[in-house]
């Protein structure tokens, strides 16, 4: 069931709706469990309507770039596009930060992590097949970026005096 | 739409309800406190429920072929306005990055820890070929497709950055969930863990600067900020680290600490 052209652009546009739907009912949830929680407001609706918007512009600015030839452009990953569409159009209007501001932050990330699970559960059997060396290793491997990252970052701003 | 599919949706709804029902939880083991964001308790709940197990009945019907495909294929689509989100929270900081911008782009350098500390004990442990793949950086799509095209998937570089990139498809988000804020313990500043955190993989950086601002949510805004910032920079430059900076580290590191152990071990392993 391959789908393209337009087919295409509105499945994944349906899916980033999907998407925003769920933040919204996360936010929603978060204030019944804490009404002190960041409230929604028209503010939130038009928030989650540009965040929609940029990323069916990165979405579309990702399949553009994979038709030219430069591997670079064409390899750069859509996650990147999206950011860089959003970063580009908050600098030129700062309505945009405060609507997008206006969704919580947390709520984003919930839904994300729930489908991230569903994605991962017919890979669990595979984890059979990783060797306990390989899982010592990764935890090693993990340690190391975020030390390693963290610790020259720590002395760049020690050194900046910030 | 099929009837399964709702299902999905249902279920998702109920785990994101449950997850935020739990909250934020801070659990204190002596002077270290691990925190658990609602993130974590998604990924753990969607995620166990799918054990062989419990998928009878309608869980088996939530976790249908087509729903778990559904959930693989569309992920990033799904993540998108994490990502829209990202650039509001770097704009108004845009200055202040920039200001101090040579710090994000040396730490990108820190990314060399996976084969300065990996490495060495991975061949402790007796690995040899597979030690490459499996330490040549935090194994995501970057390092998957290096390995792959130079080793081939089918090999053991290719095994070792396979099942790197498994254990951190599953275990990734919450692992760096736990472990950024106890970092704060040992006397690490919250603004280099969350320049930290923007590693190359998108659920990992989410799970670590999320759980940092939940930590400190008074700096939560440059804790976002940062994060995404040098994330988007490792997208830029991930490549050009690894491919000019980790393989020629790991292939100096490699002969250094097989030396002598000579190339024996691994062959009767393999």
């Amino acid at each position: 069931m391959e789908t393209n052209g337009i087919n295409k652009y509105a499945k994944y546009a349906l899916v980033v709706l999907l998407s925003v739907a769920l933040i919204l009912f996360t936010q929603q949830i978060k204030l019944l469990k804490n009404p002190d929680a960041a409230p929604i407001s028209s503010m939130t609706i038009w928030g989650l309507l540009t965040l929609w918007l940029f990323s069916v512009i990165g979405i579309i600015i990702s399949e553009l770039a994979k038709k030219q030839p430069i591997g670079f452009i064409k390899n750069f990953p859509v996650l990147g596009w999206v950011s860089i569409t959003s970063l580009v159009l908050c600098l030129m209007s700062d309505t945009f930060v405060k609507a997008i501001s206006a969704v919580d932050f947390l709520s984003i990330t919930t839904p994300i992590l729930t489908f991230a699970g569903i994605s991962v559960v017919d890979r669990l059997a595979d984890l059979r097949k990783t060797s306990w060396k390989v899982a010592i290793v990764a935890v090693f491997v993990f340690i190391g970026i975020y030390v390693g990252s963290a610790t020259l970052s720590q002395i760049g701003l020690m050194i900046s005096g910030q | 739409m099929k009837f399964n599919f709702i299902l999905l949706l249902i279920f998702a709804l109920l785990v994101i309800t449950a997850a935020e029902m739990i909250g934020f939880q801070s659990i204190p083991l002596g002077p270290i406190s691990i925190n658990l964001l609602p993130l974590v308790f998604a990924i753990l709940i969607s995620m166990v429920l799918g054990f062989g197990i419990f998928r009878k009945g309608i869980v088996k019907k939530i976790y249908s072929e087509k729903n778990v495909t559904f959930a693989s294929k569309y992920l990033i689509f799904i993540m998108l306005p994490l990502m829209a989100r990202y650039g509001a929270d770097v704009a108004p900081k845009l200055q202040e990055i920039l200001s101090i911008g040579w710090i994000f782009l040396i730490q990108e350098f820190g990314h060399l820890g996976t084969i300065l500390l990996g490495l060495p004990v991975a061949i402790f442990l007796g690995l040899r070929r597979e030690a490459i793949g499996s330490t040549l950086g935090l194994g995501r799509e970057g390092e998957l497709a290096y390995i792959s095209e130079k080793y081939t998937l089918d090999s053991d570089e290719g095994r070792g950055v396979l099942s790197l990139y498994i254990i951190g498809t599953i275990f990734g988000a919450v692992f760096f969930s736990i472990v950024a804020p106890v970092l704060l313990h040992f006397g690490y500043r919250v603004e280099a863990l969350a320049m930290a955190s923007g590693m190359g993989s998108g659920s990992m950086m989410t799970a670590a600067s999320s759980s940092l601002a939940a930590t400190i949510p008074d700096k939560a805004k440059t804790i976002i900020a940062y994060a995404s910032a040098s994330q988007l920079l490792s997208s830029f430059i991930g490549t050009f680290v690894m491919v000019f900076c980790a393989v020629p580290l790991q292939t100096f590191m490699y002969k250094l600490l097989v030396r002598g152990k000579g190339d024996k071990s691994w062959k009767q392993t393999a």
